[in-house]
């Protein structure tokens, strides 16, 4: 489930319509939001998939997955998303949701320096998983609140380039930047790559004890 | 019949032609009954009509003697009376008066009294058909034909013995007047419906294709029948009386296969879901043959309390059936003058989405009643939800001092009916543990007080933090500024916490940074902000909610804890009781992976708070902390709405991220009453062997209590 292929590699074995067989392009892919509580993670995920915004978004208990097929170039894409909950307190369960995942968008708010402290926490718990093919992307949140930002744009772009990441300021609020930051990550994504590359040479499980028997994203 | 998939109003397949003459002739044949017993006199007797066609006039057209009710399985104990369908207007209603036996009550003996009290208790006065959900038939080739009656409301009649036959007639005559249509589901249940108009009419039978009919099976007794009773129609009385009459009892262990059997088809007429429960279930009979199963703990009970009185009025009754007291409505009452409107709207947001709740939930609910003489089940009886416990009654727990005399009975009550809003504040400190039940008036206010006091030095140490000290104190900082940016968005579209520089989001916060503070090593937790939230708005006071809070943390913090050992611990014992209670969804889980139980998590964490609309949280949590079953009630109560979706996930063919996505979306569409219902069942039919999926300790079972560091330090210098 949740995994990396692209129309040759076979199809899913669920019942629900799978476009593949129709679309002369199609890949689905699993990508995680990550970043500290509050950052804007689920409004990110819910503006790019149902386009809405709410002032009072609840907290994230445990985890969501959404999903949103969209055409990108030629391609159809399906973005299967992973939003995980923020707070440190529930760090051990990431590792389930972000260990097979194609794509990771590390998000923080640009009023809040210490959600910054914490993504670049995010960006190098995830360069130590060695995986070279995940795609990487830094999102600064919150653009609509620039009387209040404490991270400048450049400090962002600058972190962002030193490691390999992919930066834009968004506005989950505004939908400044969402598609954007989605679509660009489809781009990213390796045109021609093994079904098993992505994602699959993570070998780690003792990262979390209630690490589950199988990986839950794009095993 | 089988094979047909809609519902079939062909009036051909329900009753045969001879049947069609019966009923042809149900009018006269009534007449018939009526002229030729000359033991009965009835205002009715001879006179078909009354009144002069008008509104207010109405004509008798079925009646059946000799019809009884029987309480327990003792045939001396059996009520005998007179059934009758009575037209009114458009309307129709069924009547079944239990008749007097001649010379009752005057011998003054209690075994009379409280045979008069069973009349009352089971007199049905006048119950509409537009109150009736379905009737069940039983005719079988030997031994009395009966029938079960559910209504609309959830209850259901105990069934009603037809002595001399007539359970066709009676069917024949009710279609003459209503559309009645045979369940696809069982050929013995029939779906009422009193419906008119003709479109609205076929809506609500392809709504009634969607419910599950009573599937119990009730094994007649044999026929024992008392000649020469001499009888006479009982001069109607208030019930009232004998609404009080219910008795918990205690039955005794007993050997069990048969028995979990009889339960689990009782209790699996109220659900699609239960169905499967049972069908399930009894292929594991076997396994779980041996275990006790524990009648004590078990809500049986005797009889209903006032009940049927409640769902049946007087004639001219009111349309449709009377809806059961809900939380809803009250706590809706209490927001009045908060917004009402609001209240409003969201009561009948939730009607709606209760209306397209997938399973049909309303089909009834059924108990065993206990069969006082042989102490064998006897016979099922619908239960409503016992109305929620109010201030008069929740007195009479109490002794003169105010201590809790019989707290189980007291934890029970609460987990059947739930507590009254405006008895929340009170009982809530009990069900938490903050009072302790064998407490004192005197010593509960002295408690507040001291507590109000200790809640003031708390709250002042992190107070009186100064700028200039924060500054240098990033910890602090930090563990405000997370619960900051939660209070300000948990519920904020509860009237009670919406809008700009709403108070009680400042109090939630006040209470979470100073429970960071009480409890700083476990420190301030997502979630824990949804957890307080109903608790500030049942209490209205900042110390009391915070206290209450930190009891009810005592037994959740393990789910916060980092090492996530609480959740862990839960997790697996979940696992556990699917594989116990449905096994093929076990395996399902393990074949795709999902043993880890994840999609859970949230279930788990805050207690099912945002799964359900506000006043549903506040009843659920009173049910869970009543412990009464068990401590773990909503681990079975996981498994119930698991099951409820089995076929889904196994037919969708689920895996961990789209049933993650399933079960997070199932919030707000879950039914708790049905859902309780159905953990009830579970619980019960699990028993012991549910009980040994659960390891010592789990949360939130309290940890082991702490020894006195008094008796620590006296017992370690005994060893010195
Ligand atoms: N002004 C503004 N507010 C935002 C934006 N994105 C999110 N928010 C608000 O920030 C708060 C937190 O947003 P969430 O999307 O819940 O943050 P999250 O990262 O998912 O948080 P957790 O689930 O706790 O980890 C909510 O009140 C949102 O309304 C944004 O772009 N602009
Ligand atoms: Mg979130």
């Amino acid at each position: 489930m949740c995994r990396l292929r692209d129309h040759a590699q076979g199809f899913r074995r669920r019942p629900f319509p799978d476009l593949s067989f129709f679309i002369s392009s199609f890949r689905s892919f699993c990508q995680v939001l990550l970043g500290d509580m509050g950052a804007g993670k689920s409004s990110l995920a819910l503006r790019f998939v149902k386009g809405q915004f709410f002032d009072y978004q609840e907290s994230t208990i445990g985890a969501a997955f959404l999903t949103q097929t969209l055409a990108v170039n030629e391609t159809t894409v399906k973005f299967e998303i992973w939003d995980t909950a923020g707070q440190e307190r529930y760090h051990s369960l990431a590792p389930m949701y972000y260990r097979g995942a194609a794509a990771a968008i590390i998000v923080y708010d640009i009023t809040n320096a210490d959600s910054f402290g914490r993504a670049k926490k995010w960006v190098q718990e995830l360069q130590r998983q060695g995986n070279p093919n995940l795609v990487m992307a830094l999102a600064g949140n919150k653009a609509d609140l620039a009387s209040k930002k404490k991270i400048e744009a450049e400090e962002g772009q600058a972190y962002a380039e030193e490691n390999g990441l992919f930066f834009m300021e968004t506005s989950a609020k505004t939908a400044q930047n969402v598609n954007e930051l989605f679509y660009e990550i489809a781009r990213k994504l390796p045109k021609a790559q093994p079904a098993q590359a992505a994602g699959m040479t993570l070998t780690d499980r003792s990262a979390s004890r209630l690490t589950p028997a199988k990986t839950t994203c794009c095993t | 019949m089988g094979g047909q998939s809609g519902p079939t109003m062909d009036s051909g397949d329900f009753i045969d032609e001879s049947d069609y003459k019966s009923s042809a002739q149900a009018v006269k044949s009534s007449k018939t009954i009526q002229g030729g017993s000359s033991s009965l006199s009835g205002s009715e007797s001879g006179k078909m009509m009354v009144g002069n066609g008008g509104p207010d006039s109405y004509e008798v057209v079925f009646v059946k003697d000799n019809v009884s009710v029987h309480p327990t399985q003792n045939a001396s104990e059996r009520i005998s009376g007179r059934l009758r369908l009575i037209k009114q207007g458009a309307s129709l209603f069924m009547t079944w008066i239990p008749y007097t036996v001649k010379g009752g009550g005057r011998q003054g003996s209690s075994i009379m009294k409280s045979a008069e009290k069973d009349r009352n208790l089971y007199t049905i006065r006048a119950v509409s058909l537009a109150e009736m959900r379905s009737i069940r038939r039983h005719t079988p080739p030997f031994g009395l034909q009966y029938i079960i009656i559910v209504l609309t409301s959830g209850l259901a009649f105990p069934p009603l013995y037809f002595h001399t036959g007539g359970v066709r007639e009676f069917l024949s005559t009710l279609r003459n007047h209503a559309l009645l249509v045979r369940s696809n589901d069982d050929s013995n249940v029939y779906l009422v419906n009193d419906v008119q108009d003709p479109l609205q009419r076929s809506l609500t039978s392809l709504e009634l294709t969607e419910v599950t009919p009573v599937a119990v099976v009730v094994e007649p007794p044999p026929i024992v029948t008392k000649k020469d009773e001499t009888v006479q129609p009982v001069e109607e009385s208030p019930a009232s009386t004998s609404m009080q009459t219910s008795v918990y009892r205690q039955g005794p262990r007993r050997e069990a296969s048969r028995e979990i059997i009889n339960v689990l088809e009782k209790f699996s007429m109220v659900t699609k879901f239960a169905r499967d429960t049972t069908a399930h279930l009894f292929g594991e009979s076997r396994l779980l043959g041996n275990s006790e199963m524990d009648f004590d703990r078990g809500p049986m009970r005797l009889r209903n309390e006032g009940s049927v009185s409640k769902s049946t009025g007087e004639l001219p009754p009111v349309d449709g059936a009377q809806e059961p007291v809900k939380d809803g409505k009250e706590a809706a009452a209490k927001d009045e003058g908060k917004d009402t409107k609001k209240a409003q709207d969201e009561e009948s947001e939730k009607q709606k989405r209760i209306a397209n709740e997938e399973a049909s939930t309303n089909v009834g609910s059924f108990e065993l009643v206990d069969g006082t003489k042989n102490d064998t089940p006897a016979l099922v009886w619908g239960r409503a939800r016992p109305p929620p416990l109010g201030h008069e009654e929740w007195v009479t727990f109490l002794d003169r001092e105010g201590r809790v005399v019989d707290s189980k009975a007291l934890k029970k009550r609460v987990f059947h009916g739930g507590v009254e809003p405006n008895l929340r504040p009170e009982l809530w400190k009990f069900l938490l543990g903050h009072y302790k039940f064998d407490s004192t008036y005197a010593e509960r206010n002295a408690l507040v007080s001291s507590k109000r006091e200790e809640y003031k030095v708390l709250q002042a140490q992190w107070k009186t933090v100064s700028e200039d000290q924060a500054k240098r104190f990033a910890k602090f900082r930090e563990r405000k500024h997370r619960v900051e940016k939660d209070v300000i968005r948990t519920d904020r579209t509860i009237p009670f916490y919406e809008g700009d520089d709403n108070r009680n989001v400042e109090l939630l916060r006040d209470i979470l940074v100073t429970y960071s503070f009480y409890n700083f090593d476990l420190g301030y937790c997502q979630g824990m902000s949804d957890l307080l939230s109903p608790i500030l708005y049942v209490m209205e006071d900042e110390s009391e909610a915070f206290w209450c809070f930190a009891a009810l943390m005592e037994r959740m913090a393990p789910n916060f804890h980092r090492d996530q050992n609480g959740m862990q611990a839960q997790l697996s014992a979940l696992s556990k009781l699917v594989q116990l209670l449905d096994t093929p969804l076990h395996d399902y889980f393990k074949q795709n992976e999902c043993l880890n139980y994840f999609f859970c998590f949230r279930w788990i964490l805050i207690c099912f708070k945002r799964e359900f609309d506000y006043n549903d949280v506040l009843r659920l949590w009173e049910v869970l902390w009543s412990h009464y079953l068990s401590e773990h009630f909503h681990l079975y109560m996981c498994v119930a709405i698991l099951k409820r979706h089995r076929r889904k996930i196994m037919d969708e063919q689920m895996e961990f991220d789209t049933l993650l996505k399933f079960i997070n979306e199932l919030s707000g569409h879950i039914e708790l009453e049905s859902t309780l219902r159905d953990t009830e069942a579970l619980c019960l039919f699990a028993g012991e062997k549910g009980a040994a999926c659960i390891p010592p300790g789990t949360p939130p079972s309290l940890p082991v209590v702490e020894v006195d560091p008094f008796a620590v330090s006296l017992e370690s210098s005994q060893n010195l």
